[in-house]
C-alpha cells in the first residue's frame, strides 16, 4: 500500500544539534512525523575487525576508543570480560576506584547529554551551566587517572594508578560543589514552563514498546523498566544501588532520570571512598584464553563485549554490542513516529542520548 | 520510504552491517527458521530494513526467543509476533496471508507440520516471488 506524505524530511547527516553524523529521513503529513528512518556510516571504523587477531594489550587501548564520551566503561568492561575468561580478580582497592571512575564517566557523559538536550530546545543558559559542570567531572577524573578521555586507567588485576589523599580531599569537596549546583539545574529543569511544554508529553516511548525495541539503559528506565547492569555487579550490590524509574516515558522524563542519576552517581562516589579499605590496587593475572558474554552498564544502557581468546589472550572474535544500538532503534521508530512537530524530531532524537560513534564502532 | 534526489546507495553499508558475526550468526539462525537462502533472506532483510533496524537485530532476536510462546502453536511456530513486530521482516498484511493459508490446512485435519510449512511457503514466496 502506498504510504499518503505531504513532505519526506530528511534532518542531517550535518546539523547544528547534533554532535555526530547521521541523516534521519522522516516522511510527515502536514506537522505530523508519520515514520521515520535511520541513515547511518559516515563515521564507520570498522574497529571490531581492527581487534580481531590482537592480543589483549593492544585491544584495551582499541576498546576504549569505541566512543570518546564513555571510554572508561569500553575499558572496564573490555577487562573484566577477560578476567572473567582467566579467572582473575582484582584487589578489593581497585575495585572500588574502578566504580569511582566508572562514575565519573557517567557523569560527565549525563552532564553532556542534558547539555545537548537543553541546547537543542534553545535553552543555552542551562545548557552552558551543565557543560561548565562536566569541566568539574573531568577535572576529577583526570586526578584519578591522569587523563580527561581515553584513560585506560583498568587493567587485568587492577588499576594503574591509586588515589592519593590530597586528591581524594579535593575530589570530595568537589563532589560536594556539584551536588548543590546540580540540586539548583534540576530544579530548574523540572518546573521551568517552557522546558514543560518542549518536553513533556512529547517523544513518548511506552513500556511494551521499549520491551519490544529491546531499550536499555536511561531511555528504558525513564519508561518504567527497572533495567541495570549495576544491580549485578560484586562492588556495586557491596556499596547498595537500586535503579533510578520513572514511568512518563517522554523527553522529560529521559532527562530527568539523568539528573536523578547524576545525584546517584555523587552518592555511589562518596559511599566507594568511604568504604575503600587500604592495599594494593594490583593483584596480578595471566589472561588465559576462552569465550565470554560480558555486560556492563555504561551511561546510555547496557554495554556487551563478546570475547573470544586464544590461549595467549589474543582476541580470537570480537563483537562490541553498545547501548546506542538499541535506543537509536527505539527512538527512530517508536519515539519519532507520531511527533507532532518537525520541531520536535531532534530534541526527541536527542533526548535518547543516540552516541553514532558507538553504533557505528 | 520515498525516493530522494540525492539518495545514497546504502546496500554496501548495509551488507557490511549483516555480515558482521552476530548479525551473520542471526540472519543464519533466521533464514534456517524461514528455510530460505542466506544470500535471498539477505537482500530481502537490505530491502526491508533500515541501518538501526539491522544493527539491533541481534538484540531483538535473542530478547525474543527468550520471550515465552502464546498459546496459539501455528502462529508461534510461524513467528507471526517475531517477524513482524521484533524484527519487521514481513509486514502484518504478508504474515496474515500466511498465516490464513495454514490455519486453513490446519482447521481441514493436516498436522501442525504441514501446516507450518505451507505457511513458510507463503512466506519464502514474499522473500523470493
Amino acid at each position: 500500500m502506498k504510504k499518503t506524505v505531504d513532505v519526506a524530511i530528511p534532518i542531517g547527516p550535518v546539523h547544528p544539534c547534533w554532535k555526530e553524523p547521521v541523516r534521519i529521513k522522516c516522511e510527515t503529513r502536514g506537522e505530523h512525523v508519520l515514520s521515520a528512518e535511520v541513515e547511518m556510516g559516515y563515521m564507520k571504523k570498522g574497529i571490531e575487525r581492527i581487534m580481531r587477531g590482537r592480543p589483549w594489550q593492544e585491544v584495551m587501548f582499541l576498546a576504549e576508543r569505541v566512543c570518546g564520551i564513555c571510554s572508561v566503561v569500553h575499558n572496564m568492561v573490555f577487562i573484566e570480560a577477560m578476567e572473567t575468561i582467566s579467572g582473575i580478580t582484582p584487589p578489593p582497592r581497585a575495585a572500588y576506584l574502578r566504580v569511582v571512575a566508572n562514575e565519573l564517566d557517567r557523569m560527565a557523559s549525563h552532564l553532556i547529554a542534558n547539555f545537548s538536550y537543553c541546547y537543542t530546545i534553545e535553552h543555552e543558559t542551562l545548557g552552558m551551566y551543565l557543560l561548565n559542570e562536566r569541566e568539574h567531572v573531568l577535572d576529577m577524573l583526570e586526578r584519578l587517572t591522569g587523563n580527561r578521555v581515553n584513560t585506560a586507567y583498568m587493567i587485568p588485576g587492577g588499576v594503574r594508578y591509586d588515589l592519593r589523599p590530597a586528591d581524594e580531599k579535593i575530589i570530595r569537596e568537589t563532589l560536594d560543589l556539584l551536588d548543590t549546583n546540580l540540586t539548583r539545574y534540576a530544579k530548574m529543569f523540572e518546573t521551568g514552563p517552557m522546558i514543560a511544554l518542549r518536553s513533556k508529553g512529547v517523544g513518548i516511548l511506552t513500556k511494551d514498546q521499549a520491551l519490544e525495541a529491546h531499550a536499555v539503559g536511561p531511555t528504558a528506565r525513564a519508561s518504567g523498566i527497572a533495567v541495570d547492569c549495576r544491580s549485578n555487579h560484586p562492588t556495586y550490590r557491596a556499596i547498595g544501588f537500586s535503579p533510578i524509574v520513572r514511568d512518563e516515558g517522554d523527553n522529560y522524563a529521559r532527562i530527568m532520570v539523568r539528573f536523578e542519576e547524576l545525584k546517584q552517581s555523587i552518592g555511589l562516589i562518596r559511599r566507594s571512598l568511604a568504604m575503600m579499605p587500604d592495599g594494593p590496587i594490583r593483584g596480578g593475572g595471566i589472561c588465559k584464553g576462552g569465550e565470554v558474554r560480558y555486560s556492563g552498564e555504561a551511561p546510555r544502557g547496557e554495554l556487551t563485549y563478546f570475547v573470544k581468546a586464544d590461549r595467549y589472550g589474543r582476541v580470537e572474535e570480537i563483537a562490541i554490542q553498545t547501548p546506542s544500538i538499541m535506543n537509536i532503534d527505539a527512538c527512530t521508530h517508536y519515539m519519532l513516529k507520531g511527533v507532532t512537530s518537525i520541531a520536535d524530531v531532534t530534541s526527541t532524537f536527542i533526548s535518547s542520548d543516540p552516541c553514532i560513534a558507538c553504533n557505528e564502532r | 520510504m520515498t525516493e530522494y534526489l540525492y539518495e545514497k546507495d546504502l546496500r554496501p553499508m548495509k551488507y557490511n552491517i549483516l555480515t558482521a558475526p552476530r548479525q551473520d550468526r542471526t540472519v543464519r539462525a533466521m533464514a534456517a527458521r524461514l528455510g530460505v537462502r542466506v544470500q535471498v533472506f539477505r537482500r530481502h532483510l537490505i530491502e526491508r530494513l533500515d541501518m538501526s533496524n539491522l544493527e539491533n537485530m541481534p538484540a531483538r532476536w535473542e530478547a525474543a526467543l527468550a520471550i515465552p510462546a502464546g498459546d496459539d502453536a501455528l502462529a508461534a511456530a510461524l513467528g507471526c509476533d517475531l517477524f513482524v513486530r521484533k524484527i519487521a521482516v514481513f509486514t502484518p498484511a504478508e504474515m496474515e496471508a500466511a498465516y490464513k493459508k495454514a490455519r486453513t490446512l490446519a482447521d481441514g485435519g493436516a498436522t501442525l507440520d504441514a501446516a507450518v510449512e505451507e505457511g513458510k511457503k507463503a512466506l519464502r514466496e514474499v522473500i523470493a516471488p
